[in-house]
């Protein structure tokens, strides 16, 4: 016992630090799965991404290992690109906007008013689109908007309109119509759980003491569910930078968004010249991430009181 | 060959599995009596949807136990890109034309045959056993499969007077009626031959200025892009496009679809075309495999079947008499499946140009915001 006492007085201190690093990586292995994924799937192809967008392609379609930013330079150079790289902003911030009110409005009333069986099934069926093909619903759109489809006639037949209409598809109008058909769902689902979370008795008390209902929204219930409501803006404005199968499919020839100007160096095994400008969305990406971060905390409007 | 270029109708499918059906049981027997025997096995295959037919796949592997692995070609420069990486993991590929011996062939992911040993080359037409562009000392580049000139098809009923040349598609009448494939070098090239430029995948920068006129009068006349021949077909059933490009056939699958009596033509300035080739991949660890399949997927009856169900001339000159006695001669001659040497002698073949970054950053200038 002597011996060991000696022994383990001497070898506490290091006998403690590796504890401590144990622990520490016990606490990181959890993390060891997505961290793989993250740099493997995520971390390394950028690299390889960044890489490839300061090379060239050959003539024989070879990417040529030779470091030049011409690739960046004919962006920025070109204002069709930068023109394209707004507009596909434009319609981002569009179609968030119009998602968001509406994506909440069915969150907030299945949180709040449905008991949380009902709610499911609810949820359920919004997420049922989900279980179809993106490609599907996205050309069924073309069967509703298009000259000779559903939508057209059922304005005609209700006498709003004499002849087929060719404004409701093939344009932008059209892409943001579906493009906030495809995300809604999204949003209200991010939306729905964190409302789930927000105990509702608190406006009634901020009613009770003296707030006005829209005062109580304003102070009391947006700040708590400001993350959910920031991820809802992440998971809807973020995809659609690189949305090209919606444009091109009821967009027409006036409707492309950037992606499918990428896509069309990729198409095309111009690989270099799409990396460029796939790593300019990115960066766009991680700069408005860095942005949204703060925003991200929970505010405690309790406390803030 | 694009995956643009496939189309079925449910008539053609009724069609195809009556004589898939035959060609299926005729094969069995033949392969019973004839004893035939093959070790079998997997081959992997990067190819376009309509360079097989399953039930014949199915066939072909109750038969001689050869499967097929299948990958899915989209288009001839992704094709390239991708063997480049994978390299000796496939053991054949579908190329076009020129893509053959400038991009596969030269870069050495290609490795040649002599197609004489295949017993069933016999029944293909003969020049087609002999294009000077997939002819090397080595041996032959690629198995020839299929061909088709780039057409343009009109409503007469919107389309008056009947177009002979690409003008038709600038024509300010036809605003947002002109349904076109979703290939930005090749809508570069077809506005090359509109402006009379002959080697529209090599174009000089003038050239291309001169292009870039041409497509900026075509882009309020493009209703959409069509990311596969069926929305082509479908726009024009529906009366929604006017106008739309593409392969030979286009009459009769807008026909069968129910749609309106439509007209094709070859512009007056000359067109761009395409002709495949099944290539056996250097280095593939299962290419024994390939001269066994080839012998029995592209027997005369199978590449007819085929013929019938995605609708676009092939090379097999006995699969053209199996298809006049099949009482489909009139078909096969509207698809002008006999004419292939002629019209492909004034075709602009598809292939890797100079100016394929050009003509894609010209494309999207045009048609980015």
């Amino acid at each position: 016992m002597a011996i060991d006492h000696v022994g383990g007085a001497a070898m506490a201190p290091s006998t403690a630090v590796n504890r401590s690093r144990m622990a520490r990586l016990q606490q990181l292995a959890p993390f060891l799965p997505a961290g793989v994924i993250l740099v493997g799937l995520f971390m390394a192809p950028l690299a390889v991404m960044f890489v490839f967008s300061f090379w060239s392609t050959n003539e024989n379609l070879d990417v040529v290992a030779v470091w030049t930013a011409e690739n960046y330079i004919n962006f920025f150079d070109n204002p069709t690109y930068v023109r394209t790289l707004l507009k596909t902003l434009v319609m981002a911030a569009a179609v968030t906007l119009a998602s968001l009110p509406a994506a909440f409005g069915v969150a907030y009333f299945l949180a709040r008013y449905v008991s949380r069986q009902w709610a499911r099934f609810a949820l359920l069926l919004i997420i049922v689109p989900f279980w179809t093909s993106y490609l599907l619903r996205v050309y069924s759109w073309q069967a509703i908007l298009g000259e000779f489809g559903a939508l057209n006639q059922v304005l005609q037949a209700l006498g709003l309109i004499s002849e087929p209409s060719r404004l409701l598809v093939y344009n932008d109008f059209a892409t943001f119509i579906v493009l906030v058909y495809v995300y809604v769902p999204l949003a209200a689902l991010v939306l729905y759980a964190s409302l789930e979370r927000f105990d509702f008795t608190q406006l009634t008390a901020g009613q009770d003491l003296g707030a006005r209902p829209d005062q109580a929204f304003r102070h009391i219930l947006l700040p708590q569910i400001r993350p959910g409501i920031i991820t809802a803006c992440i998971f809807v404005f973020i995809p659609i930078l690189g949305e090209f199968l919606t444009p091109i499919m009821v967009g027409g020839a006036s409707g492309l968004l950037i992606a499918n100007l990428v896509a069309n160096f990729f198409k095309n095994a111009l690989i270099p010249e799409g990396a460029a400008v796939s790593f300019l969305i990115a960066a766009f990406v991680l700069l408005l991430l860095i942005v949204f971060r703060r925003y991200l905390r929970v505010e405690d409007a309790v406390a803030r009181a | 060959m694009t995956v643009l270029d496939q189309a079925y109708t449910r008539r053609r499918f009724l069609q195809l599995s009556g004589a898939v059906g035959a060609v299926v049981g005729l094969g069995g027997v033949v392969s019973a009596c004839s004893g035939i025997g093959s070790q079998g096995g997997t081959f992997n295959w990067m190819t376009w949807g309509d360079h097989y037919i399953d039930t014949q796949l199915k066939a072909i592997e109750t038969s001689d136990k050869i499967i097929a692995n299948i990958s899915e070609l989209s288009g001839n420069a992704e094709g390239f890109a991708k063997l480049k990486e994978v390299k000796g993991q496939l053991d054949m590929v579908s190329g076009d034309a020129l893509w053959v011996p400038d991009a596969y062939f030269k870069d050495g992911l290609i490795e040649p045959f002599d197609i004489n040993e295949i017993k069933v080359s016999s029944q293909l037409y003969s020049f087609a056993r002999e294009f000077p562009i997939w002819t090397k000392p080595e041996g032959y580049l690629g198995y020839p499969f299929g061909w088709s000139p780039i057409s343009i098809y009109y409503n007469p009923k919107f389309v008056d007077p009947a177009p002979d040349s690409w003008q038709v598609l600038l024509d300010p009448k036809y605003k947002g009626r002109l349904v076109i494939e979703n290939q930005p070098e090749e809508i570069v090239a077809y506005m090359g031959k509109a402006a009379g430029i002959d080697d529209v995948y090599n174009m000089t920068d003038d050239q291309l200025a001169t292009v870039k006129g041409y497509l900026e009068k075509l882009k309020p006349n493009v209703l959409k892009f069509a990311q596969q021949a069926t929305d082509s077909v479908n726009a024009m059933i529906s009366e929604e496009a006017y106008l739309i490009t593409g392969n030979f056939g286009n009459e009769d699958r807008v026909k069968d679809g129910g749609g309106p009596e439509i007209r094709g033509f070859i512009p007056k300035e000359g067109t761009v075309g395409w002709m495949d080739a099944e290539m056996i991949v250097k280095g593939g660890a299962n290419t024994s495999l390939l001269i066994p399949y080839l012998e029995k997927a592209s027997v005369a009856e199978n590449i007819a079947a085929n013929f019938i169900m995605h609708g676009r001339p092939l090379f097999n000159e006995a699969a053209y008499k199996v298809l006049v006695n099949q009482g489909e001669g009139d078909r096969a001659d509207r698809y002008r499946y006999n004419e292939s040497e002629a019209i492909l002698a004034t075709t602009t073949l598809k292939g890797p140009g100079t100016s394929t970054e050009k003509s894609i950053q010209l494309f999207n200038e045009v048609f980015g915001a």
